[in-house]
């Protein structure tokens, strides 16, 4: 308890210096968020395009296909509200700058897999999980699948914090970690979209080699009632395999890390 | 001509240092046009055959000649203000805009050749019966401006480092738009009329949509050929007054 207190405490102080980075880029941020929110809206505008205007498109109708995009949108932004540092791991390995998080006497993911909220994506999170409400109150859901379906969003956010540690931890073995978590970006958008768009085959690999289907098109499957039980075992259960796993890389990789300092 | 030749073998040469890094780049470029060919697959079924072939060969044509007109490596100019190493660049022997439009010619190249290699890994994978390009010449007109229009675009954004160190976010903002209202998703026309005719008034469909539409056989009125000169010739003033002007703004101290 105490260990959490005090890990808390870092990563408040963390936030706060993020939110005063922010700060200090007041018009990138600008154009930044302007960026998003038009990215936001133009899937949303090809989204309606696709699937309003052919209504016949796989099981969904319009309603559930906002649902699915707001439900990646929300997992997507959240994990990038709170693993933001990932993005900037790159230059901390290559100058040698690591060394100095690794002697201090905290755990060094809260540096380098949290480090501190992303204040920018904190307001979409809002803006999301706004319109995210809006649209489950016009579903007609049953509450048990609605239960299940914030269950499998958690189940999401560990599958996302897995994903990231293994970024972290290809970084230290292979100093790639830009391309690395872009490439995880572009796969999960896959999840943007509906997964019966999809052929079976890259479906099924996108389901249970790489988790991305559990992340994404699961949650909403639930809310919809088309995800059966085990399914929702297995989801989980691949989760939290892919989750100990990835701190067995973490630290198998932090074993190997040889410092590029000066 | 040597010259040339140097900066573009020497832009090459850059992409093999980090051949993971250009890989893995091209990675995700497969994985975003799976994306759309699979969204747009699944939802053209009430189309005819022949409405299905010029849209799936629009998207083929459409990504693979978007890496021809938008790979640029105007990037790096905003750090090198900043740095104040865009003096090394000013010392060379070749104007400026010369220097990044063969280094963009580099990028475009190589770009181009991967983004061909994965167009026909994905035609060969769906069986996708691609329409045979046509009027090529008057598409080459079109195309050519495109990528003028988008060199001189990418500068302007660059230029802003004369003033700002921070540029990042306006080239995040023009990346987003530009992918979509370029007709980087679908083609424009499939949108209301009144938006459509709007966006044929910007510059962005110039870039990539027109060449690859005239390219698919479809004819537009004679006014578009005008509009593209005009866009090209009112962005390459543009640039070149923010270009004098931010130079002489310009100072950084030595090193």
């Amino acid at each position: 308890m105490k260990n959490f207190l005090h890990s808390l405490k870092i990563y408040f102080i963390l936030s706060l210096y993020s939110f005063k980075t922010i700060n200090d880029h007041r018009k990138a941020i600008f154009f930044f968020i302007l960026g998003k929110f038009f990215r936001f809206l133009f899937f949303f505008l090809l989204l309606f395009f696709v699937f309003k205007k052919n209504p016949s498109v796989n099981q969904y109708n319009f309603n559930q296909v906002i649902i699915i995009y707001l439900t990646f949108n929300f997992i997507d932004t959240l994990a990038q509200t709170l693993y933001r540092e990932v993005y900037r791991f790159r230059p901390l390995l290559i100058s040698g700058d690591l060394d100095l998080i690794l002697i201090k006497p905290y755990n060094t993911l809260i540096r380098v897999l949290l480090g501190g909220l992303d204040f920018t994506d904190l307001g979409f999170l809002i803006f999301y999980l706004f319109i995210l409400i809006f649209f489950l109150i016009k579903y007609q859901f049953d509450f048990l699948n609605l239960f299940l379906y914030f269950l499998l969003l958690g189940n999401a956010m560990i599958l996302a914090t897995a994903f990231h540690i293994l970024v972290l931890a290809f970084g230290i073995l292979f100093t790639t970690v830009d391309h690395t978590i872009m490439i995880y970006r572009d796969l999960t958008s896959f999840g943007r979209f509906p997964f019966d768009i999809y052929r079976k085959t890259l479906r099924d690999f996108l389901t249970f080699v790489l988790p991305i289907g559990i992340m994404f098109s699961f949650p909403p499957k639930a809310l919809f009632g088309l995800l059966s039980f085990e399914n929702i075992i297995i989801a989980f259960l691949i989760s939290l395999i892919l989750f100990f796993l990835s701190l067995k890389i973490w630290g198998f990789s932090l074993k190997k890390y040889q410092s590029g300092g000066s | 001509m040597k010259k040339i030749i140097t900066i573009i073998k020497i832009s090459l040469k850059e992409y093999f240092v980090y051949r993971l890094n250009f890989f893995l780049w091209r990675v995700r470029a497969f994985i975003n046009l799976l994306i759309i060919i699979f969204l747009w697959g699944a939802s053209l079924k009430t189309f005819s055959i022949k409405e299905k072939q010029i849209f799936i060969s629009y998207l083929i044509y459409g990504i693979t000649i978007s890496y021809l007109i938008l790979g640029t490596r105007t990037t790096d100019i905003a750090d090198d203000i900043n740095s104040g190493r865009i003096i090394n660049t000013l010392l060379k022997p070749i104007s400026f805009f010369r220097f990044y439009f063969y280094k963009d010619l580099a990028d475009k190249a190589i770009n181009l050749f991967f983004a061909i290699i994965e167009a026909f890994l994905i035609v060969k994978i769906f069986n996708i019966n691609l329409i045979f390009p046509k009027q090529i010449l008057f598409g080459l007109i079109f195309l050519i401006n495109g990528v003028f229009i988008s060199f001189f675009i990418n500068l302007l954004i660059s230029f802003i480092g004369f003033w700002s160190r921070e540029t990042w976010g306006p080239r995040f903002l023009f990346t987003i738009i530009v992918s979509f209202i370029s007709g980087g998703f679908f083609p424009l026309n499939i949108l209301p009329k009144t938006i459509y005719q709007i966006l044929m008034l910007t510059p962005f469909p110039y870039l990539y949509y027109l060449p690859t539409r005239i390219f698919l056989g479809e004819r537009f009125p004679f006014y578009i050929f005008f509009l593209s000169f005009f866009w090209l010739l009112g962005i390459f003033l543009l640039t070149k007054k923010v270009w004098i002007t931010g130079n002489k703004s310009f100072s950084f101290w030595g090193k």
